[in-house]
C-alpha cells in the first residue's frame, strides 16, 4: 500500500517536472530577450553573431533545441535523459556541477533559519494561543503580521549597519568565509560539515560567524507566517474535545499544552515544508546582501546574463527539491495518520 | 436593571458586532496616506526626484542645523536636503515622497490584472469541472509552488525591464492565488438554492455563472487584494534591488535601498534606511488592513 502510494506520488511529481521543464523552455525562448547579442555585444558583425548563435545551438528549430535539451539527440550533446543539465553559456562549465557548488550554501542558510525560527516561534505561538484575546496574544499577533510583511533585504542591510559597522561584532557581509581563509577541501560541499570532517574547528566557527546575520535576517521574516500558523493550529487544538476531556479530568495545564502542541504540529509541518521549498528560491535577496554565493545569487546572475541553460537548471532543481520535501512530509503525515493513504 | 442587561446581550448576540477595530483603522490610515502620496508625492519635495544635485553623499541635517537651513531656504537659498543625498547626489526626501507613485501604480495594476484573470479562471474552474479546468488547476499548482521571486525575475529580465513588463510579470505570479480562492468559493456557492432557482427559471449556464455565482464569490479574492498589493510592493522593490526591476533614475523605494547598499558598510546609512522604513510601514499597513477585512468577513 505504502509503496504504491509513494510510486503514485513520485510518478505525478515527475509528470509535473516534465511539464515544468517544457513550459519553462518555451517561455524563456518566447520572451523577446536576445542572449546572443548579450554574449557577443551590440556591435558584433553579423558573421560573429551568426557563429555565436550556431555555437549556442540557437539557430536550430525550437523543437530540435527542445529534443537536444531533453536528451533525445545524445550524438549532439547529452541532455536531461543522460542526466546532464547542459553547460552555462557564460562560464562554459557544467550547470550540474555549478549547482552542486552553490546549492549547499542555500540549503545551509535556509535550514539553519528554519531551526532558529522553530526554536523561537513554537513557544511564542503557544504563548499567544494559551491566552487568546489577551495582551500577550495581541502582541504576538501584531508581531507576526509585521514580521511577515517586511523587506528582508533591507533588514539585512540594517543588521549589517548595526552589528558590523556600529558594534563591530559581526563580520563584513562579503561571503561565507573571510577572503584570507582557505576553505576546506569539498567533501560534501557543505562548508560547515566539511570543516568539521577535516577537523578545521576555526574554519567551522568562522563559517558560523558569517552565517549569523543572514540566518537571523531570514529567520526574522520567516517567523511571521510560522508564528501565525502555530498560534492558529494551537488555538484549534485547544478547542478540541480531547483537550476539553483532559481539562475535565483535571490534568495540569502544562501537560494539556503538551498534548495540544503535538496535535498542532502535524498540520504545521505541511506549511513549514511548503515554506522550505519556497525559501530555496526566496532566499535570493538575503544571499545577495551578504554575498553568500548561494543558488539564488547564481540564478540572479544567470537571469541578468540570459544564460538559458542555467535558468532552466535552477528552476528544475528547486522544483524537484520542493516536490521531494512535499513527498517526505506526506509520508511523515501518513506515518502518524494512516487514514491519509486510501 | 437585570432585564435590560439581558436584552442588550441578546441584541448584541443577534446582530454582528461592529466594534471599532484599532488594527483596521491603523491599516486603513497607512494605506490612505500612501495613496495620497501616490497622487501628490512627486510635487512635495523641493528637488526633482529624477535629477541629481551637486551635493553628493550629504548626511541628513541634525535637528539643530535645521532652523538655520530653513531660514536660508526661505531667504531664497537652496532647499535643505531633509534626509540627505545619496552617492549620485539625488535628494532622498524628494525621491522618498515620489516613489509611492511608481510602487503603488505597479502594485495596483498588477493586482487588478491578476484579480480579473483569477476571478474569471477561478469561476470557470469551479463552475465547469472538466479535463481542461482540472489541467488549469494542476498548472496553477505548479506555478504557485515555485518561488514567486525567481519567476518574476526571469519574466521581467527576459521581457525587458519596463514598468509594463513588471506589471505583467507580477500579475502572472499572483493570478494562481486568486484562481484558487475564487474556485473554492464558487464550489461553495454553486449548489445553493438561489442557483437552483436561477436554473429552474431557464437561465443559461454561462449566465448563471456570471450573474449569480460570480458576484457571490468575490469576497475572498477582494480581501486577498490588500495583502497581495503589499506583497507586490515588496516584490517590486526586491526586483529593483537585484537589478531586474525599474531602471534608475525612476524614484522607487527598492532602487533607493539598492543605491545605498554598498555604502552602508562604510557607515553611510541614510540612503538605504529611509526608503526601507517607508516600505516596512506601507506593506505592514496593507497586511494589517487585509487581515482586518478578513476577520470582518468571517464575523
Amino acid at each position: 500500500m505504502l509503496v504504491r502510494y509513494i510510486a503514485k506520488r513520485l510518478g505525478l511529481g515527475i509528470l509535473q517536472l516534465i511539464g515544468l521543464v517544457i513550459g519553462v523552455f518555451f517561455i524563456i525562448r518566447l520572451l523577446p530577450a536576445d542572449p546572443v547579442a548579450r554574449l557577443v555585444g551590440m556591435n558584433a558583425s553579423p558573421q560573429a553573431y551568426a557563429q555565436a548563435a550556431h555555437q549556442l545551438g540557437l539557430d536550430r528549430p525550437l523543437l530540435t533545441q527542445l529534443a537536444i535539451y531533453l536528451g533525445f539527440e545524445p550524438s549532439v550533446q547529452p541532455g536531461l535523459l543522460q542526466g546532464s543539465l547542459g553547460a552555462s553559456w557564460v562560464t562554459d562549465s557544467l550547470v550540474m556541477s555549478e549547482i552542486a557548488q552553490y546549492l549547499p550554501v542555500t540549503i545551509t542558510l535556509v535550514t539553519l533559519s528554519f531551526l532558529l525560527v522553530l526554536i523561537v516561534a513554537v513557544p511564542i505561538g503557544m504563548l499567544g494561543a494559551l491566552n487568546p484575546g489577551g495582551r500577550t496574544d495581541k502582541g504576538v499577533f501584531i508581531y507576526s503580521l509585521f514580521a511577515g510583511s517586511q523587506p528582508e533585504f533591507w533588514w539585512g542591510l540594517l543588521f549589517v549597519y548595526i552589528f558590523f559597522f556600529r558594534l563591530g561584532i559581526a563580520p563584513a557581509p562579503l561571503g561565507s568565509l573571510s577572503p584570507m581563509t582557505d576553505p576546506p577541501a569539498p567533501i560534501t560541499g557543505f562548508l560547515l560539515i566539511d570543516s568539521l570532517l577535516e577537523g578545521q574547528w576555526s574554519v567551522f566557527v568562522e563559517a558560523l560567524d558569517h552565517l549569523m546575520l543572514p540566518v537571523v535576517t531570514l529567520a526574522f521574516v520567516l517567523s511571521g507566517p510560522i508564528i501565525k500558523m502555530v498560534r492558529q493550529n494551537m488555538l484549534r487544538a485547544l478547542r478540541s474535545d480531547f483537550v476539553l476531556y483532559a481539562d475535565c479530568v483535571g490534568l495540569p495545564r502544562d501537560i494539556i499544552a503538551r498534548y495540544a502542541l503535538r496535535a498542532a504540529m502535524a498540520p504545521s509541518m505541511t506549511l513549514i515544508g511548503i515554506l522550505y521549498g519556497f525559501m530555496l528560491g526566496g532566499a535570493v535577496l538575503v544571499e545577495n546582501v551578504f554575498s553568500l554565493g548561494g543558488i539564488g545569487q547564481y540564478a540572479v546572475r544567470a537571469v541578468l546574463a540570459f544564460d538559458y541553460p542555467v535558468i532552466q537548471g535552477v528552476v528544475l532543481v528547486i522544483t524537484a527539491i520542493s516536490l521531494l520535501v512535499y513527498l517526505a512530509l506526506d509520508l511523515f503525515h501518513a506515518a502518524i495518520d494512516p487514514r491519509i493513504i486510501v | 436593571m437585570a432585564t435590560v442587561d439581558v436584552d442588550t446581550e441578546t441584541a448584541s448576540a443577534a446582530r454582528p458586532r461592529r466594534r471599532v477595530d484599532a488594527l483596521f483603522v491603523l491599516g486603513l490610515a497607512i494605506v490612505v496616506v500612501v495613496a495620497i502620496l501616490a497622487v501628490i508625492g512627486p510635487w512635495i519635495g523641493a528637488y526633482d526626484p529624477t535629477l541629481t544635485t551637486p551635493d553628493v553623499s550629504a548626511p541628513p541635517p541634525s535637528l539643530t542645523e535645521l532652523p538655520g537651513l530653513m531660514s536660508t531656504w526661505l531667504a531664497g537659498g537652496p532647499a535643505p536636503h531633509f534626509l540627505g543625498t545619496d552617492t549620485s547626489g539625488f535628494d532622498i526626501f524628494s525621491r522618498l515622497m515620489a516613489a509611492p507613485r511608481t510602487d503603488l501604480v505597479i502594485a495596483l495594476s498588477a493586482n487588478g490584472l491578476s484579480l480579473v484573470f483569477g476571478l474569471l479562471l477561478g469561476l470557470l474552474a469551479g463552475y465547469f469541472r472538466n479535463f481542461v479546468t482540472e489541467l488549469l488547476m494542476r498548472v496553477s499548482d505548479v506555478l504557485q509552488s515555485f518561488p514567486v521571486f525567481i519567476s518574476a525575475m526571469v519574466l521581467v529580465a527576459l521581457a525587458g525591464r519596463s514598468t509594463a513588463n513588471i506589471v505583467i510579470a507580477l500579475a502572472f505570479v499572483y493570478t494562481p492565488i486568486y484562481i484558487r480562492l475564487t474556485r473554492a468559493e464558487v464550489l461553495n456557492q454553486k449548489n445553493r438554492g438561489f442557483i437552483e432557482a436561477a436554473r429552474a427559471l431557464g437561465n443559461r449556464e454561462l449566465t448563471i455563472a456570471l450573474r449569480h455565482v460570480l458576484p457571490n464569490s468575490l469576497a475572498p479574492a477582494l480581501i486577498q487584494s490588500s495583502v497581495t498589493i503589499g506583497f507586490a510592493i515588496l516584490l517590486t522593490a526586491g526586483l529593483s534591488f537585484v537589478g531586474a526591476g525599474v531602471r534608475p533614475p525612476t524614484p522607487e523605494w527598492g532602487l533607493m535601498i539598492a543605491s545605498g547598499a554598498n555604502e552602508i558598510i562604510l557607515g553611510e546609512w541614510w540612503s538605504s534606511v529611509f526608503p526601507g522604513i517607508a516600505i516596512s510601514i506601507t506593506v505592514f499597513g496593507f497586511a494589517v488592513l487585509g487581515d482586518a477585512l478578513e476577520r470582518r468577513n468571517e464575523a
